[in-house]
Order: C-alpha cells, then structure tokens, then sequence
C-alpha cells in the first residue's frame, strides 16, 4: 500500500483515487489476495485440466486396467472376465518382448548419434559458420514435419525397383549394391536405425540452447593454452554439458516410446515382425479388433514404462534445479 | 599465435568464434564436415522432390493441385488440419494457462504432488491409450467431428503445456500480482489483465508447439475419421497412397502430394520456428 503511494505513476495510472480503493475493498474485500486460492480458486484454475486428465487419463488408465483382464473385441460390448490370461500370452510372445527390445535399440541409436553427431552439430552451429540459420533448418526441419510423411519419402526412397538409392546406384555402375532395402529384414532393421538418427533435431535444440547458457571461462582458458576444436568439444565442452546428455538421454527413450510414425510407414513393423516397436504392436492388436483385452495388456505395459521413465525424468530436473 | 585477423574479421557469427576457430585449418575441417553432413541430411528431400517428378513432371503437381483424389482435394486437407490445430491450440492455451498461473502463484495442501501427477503423463504414447479412446470417442459422439481429434492431442500435449506455463509463470514477479491486488482484484482478474498479456512469449510458443504438434499427427484422425471429406494432411499420406494405383499417373501424383502435404507444417515451421525453438528448449530444460 505505502509502495503505491510512494509511487505517484502507477497511482495516477490506475485513476481513481487511494480512498475510492479503500472503500472498494472494505468490507466484503477486505481479505487481501493472498497465495491461497480457496476452492473456487481451485475450481476455476485447475478444474478445465482436471477434466481433461479425468477423462484422458485417469478413466483411460482404469479403463485400459479392466479391458486388460478381459476378452472382448473392439466394440467394447459383452466382455468375458479371464483373468491373467492376456499378460501370459503376451510375455509369451517373442514379438512382444521383441517390439520391447528394439524400442530400446532404436532409442539407444538415436542416443549414441544424438551425444555424437547431434552434439558435434550444435557445437560445430555455435561457434561460428556462415549459413547458420540454413543448417539449422536442414537438420531441424525434418524432426517438425509430420513423421508420417518423413517416413513415406524414406520408403519411397528405398524400393528396390525405382526407389532413388538404387537408381542411383545403378547409374553409377554400382548395381551390385543396389539392396532389396526394406524386404531383407536386416537391411530394413538398420533403415529404421537411420531414420531414428536422421530425425536429430530435438537433441540439436537442446544443445543449442544450453551452450547459450554455459561458462566459457573454462573453454578460453583452454584455448589459450593451445587446444584445438576437436579437443575442446571431447575434453571440455562434453562433460559441462552432463545435464544436457541426460535431458537427450531420457527424452529420446520417451521418444521412441511415441515413435509409431517411424516403423508403420517405413516397414510396417516387417518384414515378419522383424521391426515391430511397442507402437506398431499396440497399434496392430486394437485395430485388428479382434481381442482388445490383450492389446490392452500390451498397453498396460507400454503405458508403465512411459510413466517410469517420465518419473526418472522429473527426478533428475527436480535434483537439478534444486542444486 | 597471434591474434589470426581471419577471425576477428569474422566477429559477426559471435563470440564463440573466437574459441574454436584459431586456425584456418580448424574453420576448413569444420566447415567441410558440416557440409558433408547437410548433404547428407537434404538426400530424403531432394529424392522427395526428384520423385515427384518422375513421369510427368511438373504436371502431378498441378493434377494433385486441380483435383481430388479419392473424392478429397488437397486444399480441403489443408483446411481440415488447419481447423483441428486451431482447435488443439486454443484447448491447450486456455487450460494450460490457468493451470500454469495456478501452479505458481498458489500455495496449498498437495500441490506439490498435484504438479507431480500433472507431469508425469508427459510421455504417455498415444497408441497405449487407444482402446479407451476408441471408446470415449464413442460414448461422447465425436465420431468424424473435429472436436474427436483435438481432445485427444490437447489431452496429450497438456502436461508439457502446463510445464512451459507454470515455469513461465515462476519468471513473473509476484509484485505485479500484489499491485493488482491491492486494487481489489481476484486471481481470475489478475490473470486476466496481468497475466496474460505478459505471458505472450510463451503462449505464442506454446500455441505454435501446439499447431504444429497436430499437424504432425497422423493417429487420431486415421482412427476416428471414417469420412473422407475430414481426411487430414498427415492422414492423406496413407489415404492417398490406397487410392493411388501403380500406373506412371499415379505413382507420379503420389509422390507430388508427399511434397505437397508438406507445405501446412512447412508454413508453420518456417514462420514460428523462432517460438517452436524457445518453447521447446523452455520445456526441455529447466533452470
């Protein structure tokens, strides 16, 4: 109060006069704002996102939870109770336990090329070339687009008839190394790598913004005494940048999680299962419709996963913005 | 060494600059690899555009512009995922902000835990809450309405909202909300004539972040858009290829409307790739 009538701009800002505001507050106002909402603050701040988790979320989770024990078929109507049947078939399904394992594959890829190629990129950004804004675009742009789209050039890219690889290496006389691509099950295996690697742009980003933030002190030094570029990305810069690696570690794990896009436009999850992700697993048991209950076991788990590894996630932000 | 005028000349990229670029040498090998890896990087959209040409050439682009495919034009698509992001982005801004302001302007029992809850359904696929969504979808009727599509992605894409708003709102100095106070404003008014206004930045990433994040989504309409006049750009990337044949026409199209259903998210990109940057590293990283 004093603040305000220290202050003659914002008193003659706000027009009428001290008195007037008095007046207005007693009685009925005489409470001042304080930190605590009480319940209609409650209501009218949090209740549009309580519905929406109610609804999204929390039903869809007990939702998922009772389908799961249950044979029925995407109509969602007379339901027959089985117990834990669904959970055995599915940990007795090597496709299942496959998907799991190269979502984590695919994930460690992108890691392993995110903390090398990512992080040389944004180095390499930050410290200075013409032309910035366009390799930003170039390594950025595709991560933005609709996967689905990235997803289909690379499959058209990659037929063995007429796709652009294999002509082009027939017009150069290479047509021993033209490949059925996305046919042979470990050439398509390592297309799905390459295509976890390509859509690099979040880690970029990441990076980008906390070499804005860093100290240089350490990195002057360095140069000082001689050091070149390369050993100050490994030696210096790699380790301040440990928070980062593991915002881009837990990220692109969560990532690779919501990679559906990826693996069903590319191959489908073939040839024969071979590039199935939990994603394309899901995906393929609900919309076959056929025994929902199990795609919701599947579900259970995958949901699970995702809620673990977010939890870690907000644990190692909460250690970091305390310290 | 002495001070390599090469790179004081070269002062307009940044301070950086000056500590790893000593040498002539060390911006020459740099630099190449950074091309090498851009050209690498341009191979998917250069075979894109190149494939769009085969056959016909520039004419798929303008059958896939003058006509419809499979009973939809593309322009129609456009317009379509335009109206569901819209519709994503206002959901997301409005039930994000007031969660955001309410997260750090609050004290009471459990919101420490309430904000726990909140975030960590960040990562949840999509695909793993299907089946309830098939059914929701149902039971509220939203079959093949726009409304079906953006409910879902706002769902999904509130816990980030929600983190980007809150630590924009912890940067906001509680002095503006007690000059406010004093004149007898509530919260609701508060956030309204204070709040928002200085909450621009973010809501202008978090609305662009929301725009393109149901651009890019190809699921939900696939799932719950059984007519096809709602077929949107992402989801015609599928439709268009089952109703494309293997004739030269058509194969031609096909790849000249990959190009093309590019062009809604491109728009977006290019224009607020500024805000997606931001909003996405404030999101990322807290500090």
């Amino acid at each position: 109060m004093t603040d305000r009538l220290a202050d003659p701009a914002t008193t003659a800002d706000d027009g009428p006069d001290v008195t007037a505001v008095i007046e207005q507050q007693a009685p009925s106002r005489v409470r001042p704002l304080t930190r605590k909402p009480g319940a209609r603050g409650i209501v009218v701040f949090f209740g549009p996102l309580f519905v929406f988790y109610a609804v999204f979320y929390f039903f869809s989770v007990a939702f998922l939870a009772r389908t799961s024990f249950q044979d029925v078929s995407l109509s969602l109507r007379n339901a027959v109770s089985v117990g834990w049947d669904n959970y055995r078939l599915l940990l007795d399904d090597p496709r299942f336990i496959d998907a799991l394992r190269n979502n984590l594959v695919f994930a460690a890829a992108a890691i392993a090329a995110a903390m090398t190629i990512g992080f040389f990129i944004a180095v390499a950004l930050w410290s200075g070339v013409r032309g910035r804004a366009l390799f930003y675009a170039v390594f950025l742009l595709p991560s933005l687009m609709p996967i689905a789209l990235v997803a289909s050039v690379f499959r058209t890219m990659l037929e063995s008839r007429f796709g652009a690889v294999n002509e082009f290496l027939r017009s150069v006389g290479l047509e021993a190394l033209a490949q059925r691509w996305l046919i042979d099950p470990d050439l398509a295996y390592g297309v799905i790598v390459v295509m976890f690697v390509y859509l690099i742009g979040l880690p970029i980003l990441y990076y980008t913004s906390n070499l804005a933030v860093i100290n240089t002190s350490a990195l002057e030094s360095a140069v000082l005494d001689g050091a070149g570029p390369f050993r100050l990305m490994g030696g210096i810069l790699f380790p301040i940048m440990k928070n980062t690696h593991k915002t881009v570690t837990l990220s692109t794990v969560l990532i690779s999680f919501r990679a559906f896009d990826i693996v069903f436009f590319s191959t489908g999850g073939g040839p024969a299962g071979r590039t199935e992700i939990t994603g394309t697993y899901v995906y393929n048991f609900t919309t076959s419709g056929t025994n929902v209950g199990f795609a919701s076991a599947a579900a259970v788990i995958v949901l699970l996963i995702s809620l673990i590894v977010s939890a870690v996630q907000l644990r190692i932000y909460r250690r970091a913005g305390a310290s | 060494m002495a001070v390599d005028s090469t790179a004081v000349s070269s002062r307009s990229t940044g301070r950086a600059t000056d500590n790893l670029y000593r040498s002539r040498i060390d911006r020459l090998i740099m630099g190449s690899i950074l091309v090498a890896m851009g050209l690498l990087w341009v191979v998917p959209i250069a075979a894109a555009v190149d494939r769009a040409l085969v056959f016909n050439g520039w004419r798929n682009f303008s059958e896939v512009i003058s006509g419809d495919i499979g009973g939809i034009t593309i322009w129609r698509t456009y317009a379509n995922s335009f109206a569901i992001a819209l519709l994503h982005a206002a959901m997301v801004l409005v039930v994000a902000s007031l969660a955001g302001y309410g997260f750090a302007k609050f004290d009471f029992r459990g919101k420490e835990v309430m904000y726990y809850v909140t975030l960590v359904f960040l990562a949840v696929p999509a695909t793993s809450i299907l089946v309830p969504l098939f059914y929701i979808t149902r039971e509220l009727d939203l079959r093949d309405s726009y409304l079906g599509v953006a409910l879902p992605e706002a769902a999904l894409t509130l816990p980030f909202g929600v983190l980007l708003m809150r630590n924009f709102a912890e940067t906001i100095s509680d002095t503006y909300i007690e000059a406010a106070a004093i004149d007898g404003a509530s919260h609701f008014e508060i956030f309204r004539g204070v709040f928002l206004p200085m909450s621009r930045p973010a809501l202008l990433s978090l609305g662009t972040l929301s725009i393109m994040w149901s651009l890019q989504d190809f699921l939900f309409p696939s799932l719950f858009f059984t007519d096809a006049n709602k077929t949107t750009a992402a989801q015609a990337v599928l439709r268009f290829k089952e109703y494309l044949g293997a004739t030269p026409d058509d194969i031609g199209k096909y790849n000249a409307s990959l190009v093309l259903l590019a062009v809604p998210a491109l728009i977006v990109v290019i224009g607020g790739l500024r805000f997606i940057t931001r909003g996405l590293a404030a999101g990322g990283i807290k500090e």
